[in-house]
């Protein structure tokens, strides 16, 4: 089943003399219980791309529908709604709460929904036991390192049951280990809870645990490639390969 | 790029930021301006020639400095800690600090030459304002002329150049003491993280609540003559401040994160949206705002209790009038009676004229005080006191009975019956040169009947004990006989006229004679309507002077809040950014706002209400007869000024939010 569809989609920031044309008509479709990577050099859009997917920033052309609804037919409150309960979302600099506990900001995306209260808890446990920060939940964001934040901003994004998961650059901040740990996390919750996960990200081994990766390169998409039944280390040689040949120019990794 | 390029360039970029620091700064200025103007200016010091305005001004015109350089100082020390990331980046990039300084100063050069002219242009505007005020709660009907008092003028630049150099002193030292990597970090200092609520503090936290408390319920008790001395009564008064100022402090830093903490545990990590922006902020950040909430609540109350007593003695004029003058016209002894009357008739004045005759007994109400009040020495129980009979008394009181060896006590009020109450149904001691009776009080009541000009009390009795008093006892050596009181049945119609006539007839100068030297002198014999002027007059440039130092208090306390919640909102831009990407509508957010303001305001006014309250409460009978009235006006006329920067506070929460996303 399709999740999202995108047609078209145009971003053009600045007004008229001082055009910038930033994505230039992107086609895209993501299958229930993709892993979807997106990559490319800096500049290339991939960020605004995710931001126009996941309703934060608006399209400035074409036509975005997640689970069938088309976003800009939609306000500003219920996009909020909409985001609330559909989305999901993983962030480079784990954007939590520092005033609130793991536990607390854990629940936040459900502080006004209609999810009861066992139900949160149960939900609560089994994302905690499967991340494993069950054991950090009365602290604050301050006294955990930054791969446990990095998990608990991951809990956050999956309490609410969303459709899609949106990750901007969730390994950009962690070292070489955590990263993995949190990559390994998120495949697996991919594949055992059958999740439909966007990441964008420039490194090639956090793209590797993707099923899929695009490819962008000034504001369209370049390629594409699946894994397929490859192993991860295949699938990355291959990735850098077609880094290599997008060029490196500009890459900041 | 030149510096003064870069100085207007981050001016223009800041002036969000800015204009209430500006628009603090002009009001300020304008104020002190229009006062000194005021204080210069002859025709108005003129009229009010037998009361001494200018020491009133004068105090009133350092207080407002203080109130200022107060303000200033605060104001420019959360503005440099807002900046402390761009003063960072301009280290970074090479400039030296004394660079730096004199950006900073050239930009404090600019804000306060502006704000100057402003000020003083609006000043010279509002002055005439003000002086319309002050004529008009002195009830006086003059054209004041105001020319532009050069005085005032030299005054105000003086006082703008000070505190420029105040400011300039101490983001000098700012900048001297701080590292560079601290003053990128400066922003998140003070901003505590709760962990586990220690037993320590909410045992603090209870005593600050117990504190309060304790102090409200010992300034009841302040005036408490029952074993009393005038050094008690200083210690009582200082145990007061130090409980309840201490207490509010108490309360902040510890109470309110305690009853906050209980809430949040109780909700076991569900909370609501409104908890995390209310709540969560609050709690966390108020081991940091603890000491300026506790000073703007303390200065909210003293703001209000000057207000609420200055108001209730400026509107008290009429009331505490009337009960020195019960009647429009209190004539003694007989004293132009019939000329005053008789110009009433010529002049077509309708009038109602009561005789009271008087006599004199000793009076010992010992037995009528409660407690050990009598023996305390602070009263002379046993004092002539003037009686009245029953049938006198039912001219004005037609109703009222009293039986053989029944008496009643009239007058009885203001200060002297808050210090020292009396019980009915006691018996008072009435002593004759031959003999001495009990006689049983039945009522004792604060109505005024007799013009008395100390607030001794009046004694009823019954006619035929009226005439063995006055048989007993030799009257001709007391000097008051009887009094005539004259009301006028039209009185808006008549008054002026009448007052007119009550000069001509001389009922205001009483002629006595002093037996031993055969001389004559003139007892002032004021009439009610001479008495309120009076009154207003002394009462209104007080009124008028605490008005003027209240605005600056509430504009300092007001500003202060508006300030620390503008660098609240800046911190916490991150957690709104976050909030509105997962799914929080603008709306969801400003309800916790909504909640965050109430707090942020309503509590240090709640709890500055309070206060005042309890203040004006123990000390209103020195100040006037009315209470709930003036208080009330008082006290709603600063809620809704208040409000204002309340509300200016959630439009700038709103800006923020919008833009958050």
């Amino acid at each position: 089943m399709t999740i999202l569809t995108g047609r078209k989609i145009k971003k053009v920031y600045g007004k008229k003399n001082n055009k910038q044309e930033v994505l230039k008509g992107v086609d895209l479709e993501v299958q229930e219980g993709e892993f979807v990577g997106i990559m490319g050099p800096s500049g290339s859009g991939k960020t605004t791309l995710l931001n126009v997917l996941c309703s934060i920033d608006f399209a400035t052309e074409g036509v975005i529908e997640i689970n069938g609804l088309k976003l800009n037919a939609l306000k500003e409150k219920e996009l909020a709604a909409f985001r609330r309960e559909q989305l999901g979302f993983i962030f480079q600099d784990y954007n939590l709460l520092d005033t609130l506990t793991v536990k607390e900001n854990i629940l936040l995306p459900l502080s006004i929904s209609k999810v009861t209260k066992s139900e949160a808890d149960r939900r609560l446990l089994e994302l905690t036991r499967l991340l494993g920060i069950q054991d950090i939940l009365t602290k604050y964001p301050n006294e955990i390192s930054g791969g446990q934040k990095q998990r608990t901003s991951a809990a956050r994004a999956l309490i609410s049951n969303p459709s899609i998961v949106f990750a901007d650059e969730p390994t950009g901040a962690l070292d070489s280990k955590s990263a993995s740990a949190l990559l390994n996390n998120m495949e697996s919750i991919n594949r055992q809870k059958q999740v439909t996960i966007m990441m964008v990200t420039h490194d090639p081994v956090a793209a590797s645990f993707c099923s899929r990766v695009l490819f962008l390169k000034d504001g369209q998409i370049y390629t594409e490639m699946y894994k397929g039944d490859k192993t991860r280390q295949a699938f990355f040689q291959e990735i850098l390969n077609t880094q290599s040949v997008l060029g490196g120019d500009g890459y900041d990794a | 790029m030149t510096l003064s390029s870069l100085v207007l360039r981050s001016m223009m970029k800041n002036i969000r930021h800015y204009y209430l620091y500006f628009f603090a700064l002009i009001f300020s200025v304008t104020l002190y301006f229009s006062f000194i103007t005021l204080q210069y200016n002859p025709s108005i010091m003129l009229d009010m020639s037998g009361m001494k305005p200018t020491a009133g001004f004068k105090t009133a015109s350092v207080l407002i400095i203080f109130i200022v350089v107060f303000f200033v100082l605060y104001a420019n020390h959360l503005f440099m800690k807002r900046r402390s990331k761009e003063i960072g980046l301009y280290q970074l990039i090479g400039m030296s600090k004394p660079l730096i300084i004199r950006l900073l100063g050239l930009e404090n050069i600019i804000l306060w030459t502006l704000a100057a002219g402003v000020g003083v242009g609006l000043g010279y505007l509002s002055s005439r304002l003000f002086a319309l005020i002050l004529m008009r709660l002195l009830e006086q009907q003059v054209v004041v002329s105001l020319t532009f008092s050069m005085q005032a003028l030299k005054q105000s630049l003086l006082l703008c150049a000070v505190l420029l150099l105040i400011v300039i002193a101490q983001s000098i030292l700012k900048i001297r003491r701080v590292s560079l990597l601290s003053l990128f970090n400066a922003s998140k200092q003070a901003d505590e993280r709760v962990k586990r609520f220690s037993g320590f503090g909410m045992v603090l936290g209870f005593i600050g609540i117990v504190a309060i408390v304790y102090g409200y319920y010992l300034s009841t008790k302040l005036f408490d003559l029952e074993n009393a001395t005038v050094t008690t009564l200083v210690m009582r008064m200082i145990i007061i401040l130090a409980a309840t100022i201490g207490g509010t402090f108490f309360l902040f830093r510890f109470s309110v994160t305690f009853v906050l903490n209980l809430l949040r545990l109780r909700k076991k990590g569900h909370l609501s949206i409104t908890d995390v922006l209310a709540l969560t902020p609050i709690m966390h950040r108020m081991k940091g705002s603890a000491k300026s909430l506790t000073l703007i609540t303390v200065l909210t109350a003293v703001a209000l209790s000057v207000l609420s007593l200055s108001y209730i003695a400026y509107y008290s004029s009429a009331s505490s009038a009337k009960q020195g003058v019960p009647n429009d016209y209190m004539l003694l002894n007989g004293h132009g009676v019939t000329a005053f009357t008789e110009k009433l008739e010529e002049n077509n004045i309708a009038y109602k004229s009561i005789t009271f005759p008087i006599i004199q007994a000793s009076v010992d109400i010992a037995k009528l005080l409660s407690g050990n009040l009598a023996d305390s020495g602070m009263l002379n129980t046993d004092a002539q006191t003037e009686i009245i009979s029953l049938s006198t008394y039912n001219q004005v009181n037609a109703d009222f009975k009293l039986l053989e060896g029944e008496g009643a006590i009239v007058n009885y009020r203001g200060l002297l019956a808050e210090l020292l109450p009396m019980t009915s149904n006691r018996p008072a001691l009435v002593r004759t040169d031959e003999w001495e009776e009990e006689l049983q009080i039945v009522s004792i009541s604060k109505d005024s009947v007799l013009s008395t000009d100390n607030m001794s009390a009046v004694v009823i009795v019954t006619d035929a004990m009226y005439e063995r008093i006055k048989a007993s006892i030799d009257q001709t050596k007391y000097r008051w006989h009887e009094q005539t009181g004259i009301d006028l049945l039209d009185k808006k119609q008549d008054l002026k006229r009448a007052e007119e006539l009550y000069v001509e007839a001389g009922g205001d100068r009483v002629p006595m004679n002093n037996s031993s030297s055969g001389q004559v002198h003139y007892f002032q014999n004021m009439s009610q309507e001479q008495m309120r002027q009076f009154n207003i007059e002394s009462m209104g440039v007080i009124i008028f002077v605490t008005a003027f130092l209240g605005l600056a208090f509430l504009l300092a306390t007001g500003s202060i809040l508006y300030f620390k919640q503008m660098s609240e909102a800046e911190d916490e831009v991150d957690s709104y950014t976050t909030l509105r990407k997962i799914g929080f509508s603008t709306s969801d957010l400003m309800k916790g706002i909504y909640m965050k303001q109430l707090f942020n305001f309503g509590i240090p006014l709640l709890i500055g209400l309070a206060h005042s309250f309890f203040a004006v409460k123990s000390g209103w009978l020195l100040f006037g007869t009315e209470l709930a009235t003036p208080l009330m006006i008082t006290m709603g006329i600063y809620i809704v000024l208040y409000s204002v920067f309340a509300l200016l506070t959630i439009r700038y929460y709103k800006g923020i939010i919008r833009a958050s996303l």
